[in-house]
């Protein structure tokens, strides 16, 4: 009994310890000024000020906006070019298969710190920047993860099912649509999850490619708000509560489907 | 009871050859061929370009540089600094990446139940936060003098450091607000080696009479071995990639570099100071030394598997 008491102890003071921060925040945003420092975790006068201020400092509807269509195209254009894949790697024998699936999964150990130059230089050439289109299109070449999930899943399908499938006269192409999407449906959904997640929660990319205030996403956006109002917490802590509150709630309302993704894609 | 079915992708022809009239395989692979080559193998080529020539990113000579950017990387000290704190970043993370995320998932696992799964999900909540702002949370509890965490402290009459403005506790408060969000996911990375245990083999050892830590240290952590070799390889390579956020949010290098690493200077020279050689030369360096560490670990892990054998 006492172990088992010691035990939930130890367990909750390390999730108070990780939650901690949001936790403050979320408190804190609902503070006066005069109680911003204070130890007491609630507000004695609560206000909606700190939301007034930072929405009217912080183009919050434009910047959520931003980011949600990059999230959403980048994970439509990842999901599309890792189906792809992943059935061009498992319908087909050719040559070099194996040095291309290497190349493929080698670009995960490139750092994406160590292409921001080139990557940048490529998408301004293009007229990018400060677009969805530069926002988007690079990050759907980090795409290895998902082509490696894919293919796994893809090659436990039972040959049986492509072979009679096969007799019955389909194409390629409706074997991909008719067979196997559906089959993999939990994958790609946990896939997508994935990438949706990632790329709301990217910052350097959009730090770079759309730094103009209004192109940019929150992420960005909140960075840059701490580097301008300084000291000014109350604001800066509803900003934050107002950034991090989408994907909280998208969270715990799924949980499982959000941690089953992390799970069925190994590590990311 | 039924055969297991073959699966489709065991390395053997399908029983009816899949040779369609299609364009093959080319269309499918194009675009991820093309995805890749445009952002990510051109670039990394150009890359080693631009680290022979001296450049800013906008004006229109690129005079070559010979090996200079080079030299000046590995003169200056400053690269060198950075990938010290680079390696200090990755000893930090490694605890946080293996032993307190097994120790949290055995103590999560050996007790199932509602509350186990409840734990569960709130210790994967730094994984899908925004880590922008946790790191401005993390900074407005740190904050010297008024923070919550120093008037606590000072209230307890305990030492109130300035964490992320003084250059001995800098590095390692980004580390272990880092380390949160690894532990994080490591958590879950555990319990999903640990959900493949067969428990009744821990009961027959408890039965013989092991205690609860001799089965933890003689049966759970040998078990969990590969999972460890794996988070722990990870940590290795992306250790300085995780602190990045922290990094840029937190202290920006300071106080006077304390808190740099290798990607962080990458940044600073590319897209503050614009010197795409430096920057350039740096990026070389950075992928061929993970290049090294990778072929390394794919080596030993070839020779420990051979000597398995």
């Amino acid at each position: 009994m006492l172990r088992a008491i010691a035990r939930h102890t130890a367990v909750i003071a390390v999730i108070a310890f990780i939650a901690f921060p949001v936790a403050w925040a979320i408190l804190t945003s609902f503070k006066p000024p005069p109680e911003i420092y204070d130890l007491s975790p609630l507000a004695k006068h609560p206000t909606l000020a700190n939301y007034d201020a930072a929405v009217t400092q912080f183009p919050l509807g434009r910047l959520l906006l931003n980011t949600t269509i990059m999230a959403a195209g980048v994970t439509a254009g990842q999901v599309v070019v890792c189906v792809l894949a992943g059935y061009g790697f498992v319908a087909f024998r050719f040559r070099a298969k194996r040095l291309l699936y290497a190349a493929t999964i080698g670009s995960i150990l490139v750092p994406q710190t160590c292409l921001i130059i080139p990557d940048y230089l490529i998408a301004a050439r293009l007229g990018w920047v400060d677009n969805y289109l530069g926002l988007i299109v690079p990050q759907i070449a980090a795409c290895a993860f998902g082509v490696m999930l894919l293919r796994q899943h893809m090659e436990a399908i039972p040959a049986s099912l492509v072979e009679s499938a096969k007799i019955d006269g389909a194409t390629h192409r409706q074997i991909l649509t008719r067979l196997v999407i559906p089959l993999l449906r939990p994958a790609i959904s946990a896939l997508a999850v994935l990438v949706f997640l990632s790329s709301w929660n990217e910052y350097l990319w959009p730090l770079l490619i759309a730094s103009g205030s209004g192109n940019s996403t929150i992420q960005v956006g909140l960075a840059l708000f701490q580097t301008q109002e300084g000291s000014e917490y109350g604001p800066m802590m509803a900003a934050a509560t107002i950034t991090t509150l989408p994907v909280l709630i998208v969270y715990l309302l799924n949980q499982r489907r959000v941690t089953d993704a992390f799970l069925h894609a190994g590590l990311r | 009871m039924t055969a297991i079915p073959r699966p489709w992708g065991d390395g053997r022809e399908l029983s009816v050859p899949l040779r369609l009239p299609s364009p093959g395989p080319a269309l499918y692979l194009l675009p991820v061929v093309a995805f890749l080559l445009v952002w990510i193998y051109l670039p990394l080529l150009f890359t080693g370009v631009l680290s022979f020539l001296h450049w800013n990113l906008v004006s229109g000579s690129r005079p070559y540089a010979g090996p200079q950017n080079y030299t000046q990387l590995f003169r200056q000290g400053e690269f060198a600094r950075a990938a010290g704190n680079t390696a200090a970043y990755i000893i930090g993370l490694l605890p946080f990446a293996t032993v307190f995320p097994m120790a949290m998932a055995i103590t999560l696992w050996k007790h199932p139940g509602r509350a186990s799964l409840v734990y569960r999900s709130l210790l994967f909540l730094p994984v899908v936060l925004a880590p922008v702002a946790v790191a401005i949370s993390w900074q407005f509890i740190l904050a010297p003098l008024q923070g919550v965490l120093d008037t606590a402290l000072t209230w307890a009459h305990l030492p109130a450091p300035d964490w992320l403005g003084s250059g001995a506790t800098a590095l390692w408060t980004v580390a272990v607000i880092t380390g949160t969000k690894i532990f994080a996911l490591n958590v879950l990375v555990y319990l999903a080696a640990l959900a493949a245990v067969d428990r009744g083999c821990l009961d027959a050892a408890r039965i013989d009479g092991a205690s609860e830590w001799a089965v933890t240290r003689h049966i759970l952590v040998p078990l969990l071995s590969r999972t460890t070799a794996l988070t722990s390889f990870l940590c290795l390579v992306l250790g300085g990639q995780w602190t990045f956020v922290n990094i840029a949010v937190l202290t920006q290098g300071g106080p006077l570099g304390r808190t740099d690493n290798v990607y962080y200077f990458l940044y600073q020279y590319g897209f503050s100071f614009f010197n795409t050689g430096v920057a350039s030369a740096s990026a070389v360096v950075i992928t061929v030394v993970l290049a090294i560490t990778v072929a390394a670990h794919q080596f030993a892990a070839r020779r420990l598997v051979a000597s398995d054998q």
